[in-house]
């Protein structure tokens, strides 16, 4: 059974139809890259998922469950993380505070008002191996403010990864970084993709970032599916060459 | 846990002041000082909405009225002892504060504000429509605290109120203290600083504003039941949008997020309010001070007098700490 199904979903803005009618399916542990230009819609389609966005029509499936139109809090608690395109972080908190806050999510204590030093305590040794699968343990008491740009951007990933989610959706972790800080983060993104069991979907502009990681590639173009499949096969595929890959090579 | 000494020791100071002082002092300035840490319990309410939740609430005094004026109908009308009386205003005040909170916390931001200060208008308004339940302008007098249970009366006199407030208000401290320390605070925190990533972590962020309302105005409640028997009468001005004000101006200029910062802050203001505004000169003038206070707290020490301190104390710290590193050699250069 396929860990994620989209049926038709579809999002109008106005008239304008970010996501149209997409058709897609993920199985367990695959990487799968969502690519497309601007605009296509690739945002969008993970708010969709995400609960961040209602879809006008349509449907996701997790897991064989309907999660259509669940509050986004609610979607999280099924298992589906996520970082933003803009970081998205708790700045005046730890980078550390910040892990240990996505990990607490997934615990039952989370709801304690007084005590729980040993709730804490135990999130906070999630927290630690998550952010050493990024390599952000010697930052681990600095406020994530004062993180380097790079670091924040992996910080929102050990986030979503401490949230111990079944499928990670990373929207551009590479965004806005310089060459040699994406060549590092790619590099920490693929060990970490390596070292583990995981389901992700992956939105991002560089390609080499996207050959380098995916098993699986899906293009969007104006809120549209046009291609999907091997990386291989939608280098070649002349529709994508056209609407996105054309300086490509 | 470096702050824990700290904070013991404040409480130490606050209680050795609070045991010996009393009985050393004219009785109007006892009643003063309990009025003063009565009012830093309800600054302190606030700042679990503003410090710890960036819950801006323009309309506290709500909590305060219905605190105030609920215990001094349940002392009015029923026979019940005022040690039971003030936990019971305290909870009525959460239990009315629920749909309050449920309705205000639909919005955030200044929207949120203003919802809250449309509730505490509504009391206050309130309180003259139904007057033959408030007593309506001339509000509830004779007041009486009452003794018991079990034939306690210490509380009854000025000196043993004092330490009844006193007591309640460092329990209450302790109690908020674990609060913003648990997950639960945890969770205020990262609303604080991000809700919608909060939420996407998997929280429903709204239910926990909720509750930290309805524990906000709770405390306040306290504070409010605390007040009425302290000064036999409870009259509508304790609705009044002035009053919100006021315990919004001490939270911040005590240290928002701080707790121990609007405890001072609200009960050093009030008592010098009380103590310089009874003198001639400066009873003109003290408006115009307090206002220079609060603008220069603004703009100098955003994060409150509390805050300066403490960040004061974090350098001093950190100079110490880190003056033999930057000595030692780098590995790097
Ligand atoms: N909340 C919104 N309201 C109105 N229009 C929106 C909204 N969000 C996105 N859009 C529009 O929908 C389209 C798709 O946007 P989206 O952000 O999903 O694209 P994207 O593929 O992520 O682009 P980028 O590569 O620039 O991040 C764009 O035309 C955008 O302007
Ligand atoms: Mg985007």
């Amino acid at each position: 059974m396929p860990l994620l199904e989209c049926r038709g979903l579809t999002r109008n803005f106005g008239a304008l139809v970010a996501v149209d009618a997409v058709d897609l399916t993920v199985e367990p542990g695959e990487i799968r890259a969502v690519i497309g230009p601007n605009g296509a819609g690739k945002s969008t389609f993970f708010n969709l998922i995400n609960g961040m966005l209602r879809p006008t029509a349509g449907s996701v499936l997790f897991d064989g469950k309907d999660i259509t139109g669940l509050a986004a809090h609610r979607i999280a608690r099924h298992g589906i993380s996520r970082t933003f395109q803009l970081t998205h972080l708790m700045p005046d908190l730890t980078a550390r505070e910040n892990v240990r806050l996505a990990a607490l999510a997934s615990s039952p204590g989370r709801w304690r008002i007084v005590g729980g030093a040993d709730i804490l305590e135990r999130a906070g040794e999630a927290a630690d191996r998550a952010m050493e699968r990024l390599r952000l343990a010697p930052f681990a008491s600095m406020k994530a403010n004062e993180l380097s740009h790079g670091d924040q951007r992996l910080l929102e990933v050990a986030m979503a990864l401490a949230q111990n989610a079944r499928l990670l959706l990373l929207d551009e972790p590479t965004q806005g970084l310089s060459i040699e800080e994406t060549e590092r983060a790619v590099q920490i993104l693929r060990e970490m993709l390596n070292g583990e069991d995981l389901t992700v979907m992956l939105v991002e502009h560089d390609m080499e970032v996207v050959f380098k990681l995916a098993d699986r590639i899906t293009v969007l173009h104006r809120g549209q599916v046009i291609a999907d499949g091997e990386p291989e096969e939608v280098r070649q595929n002349a529709e994508v060459q056209n609407a996105y890959l054309g300086g490509f090579d | 846990m470096r702050a824990r000494g700290l904070f013991i020791l404040v409480i130490a100071a606050a209680a050795a002041a609070g045991f010996g002082m009393p009985h050393l002092l004219p009785g109007y300035l006892v009643n003063i000082l309990t009025e003063a840490l009565i009012f830093g319990l309800f600054a302190m309410s606030l700042d679990l909405m503003i410090g710890y939740t960036r819950l801006e609430s323009f309309g506290h005094a709500a909590a305060y009225g219905l605190g105030a004026y609920a215990s001094a109908l349940l002392l009015l009308s029923f026979d019940i002892p005022m040690l039971i009386v003030i936990p019971m205003a305290a909870i009525i005040t959460g239990v009315v504060a629920m749909p309050i909170a449920w309705v205000c916390t639909r919005s955030t931001g200044i929207s949120f504000a203003m919802l809250t200060l449309a509730f505490a208008q509504l009391f206050y308004a309130s309180v003259y429509q139904f007057k033959d339940f408030s007593g309506g302008s001339d509000g509830i007098a004779g007041i009486a605290r009452r003794a018991g249970p079990f034939g306690i009366d210490f509380f009854q006199t000025k000196i043993g109120y004092f330490y009844l407030v006193l007591i309640i208000l460092i329990l209450s401290f302790l109690f908020c203290r674990s609060l913003v320390a648990s997950p639960f605070g945890q969770v205020l925190a990262g609303i604080r600083e991000n809700e919608v990533k909060t939420r996407t972590l998997g929280y429903n962020t709204r239910a926990y504003r909720m509750v930290i309302v309805v524990l906000a105005y709770a405390f306040g409640g306290l504070a409010g039941a605390l007040y009425a028997p302290l000064a036999g009468f409870a009259s509508p001005e304790l609705f009044f949008w002035r009053m919100s004000g006021m315990v919004l101006i001490m939270v911040i200029i005590g240290g928002r997020g701080t707790l121990v910062g609007p405890i001072l802050g609200g009960a050093v203001f009030l008592f010098l309010e009380h103590e310089l505004s009874a003198l001639p000169m400066v009873r003109e003038l003290w408006p115009l001070i307090f206002g220079s206070i609060f603008i220069a707290v603004i703009l100098f020490a955003p994060q409150g007098l509390w805050g300066l301190f403490r960040s004061w104390r974090e350098k001093r710290r950190i100079g110490v700490v880190s003056k033999p590193q930057s000595d030692a050699p780098h590995a790097a250069s």
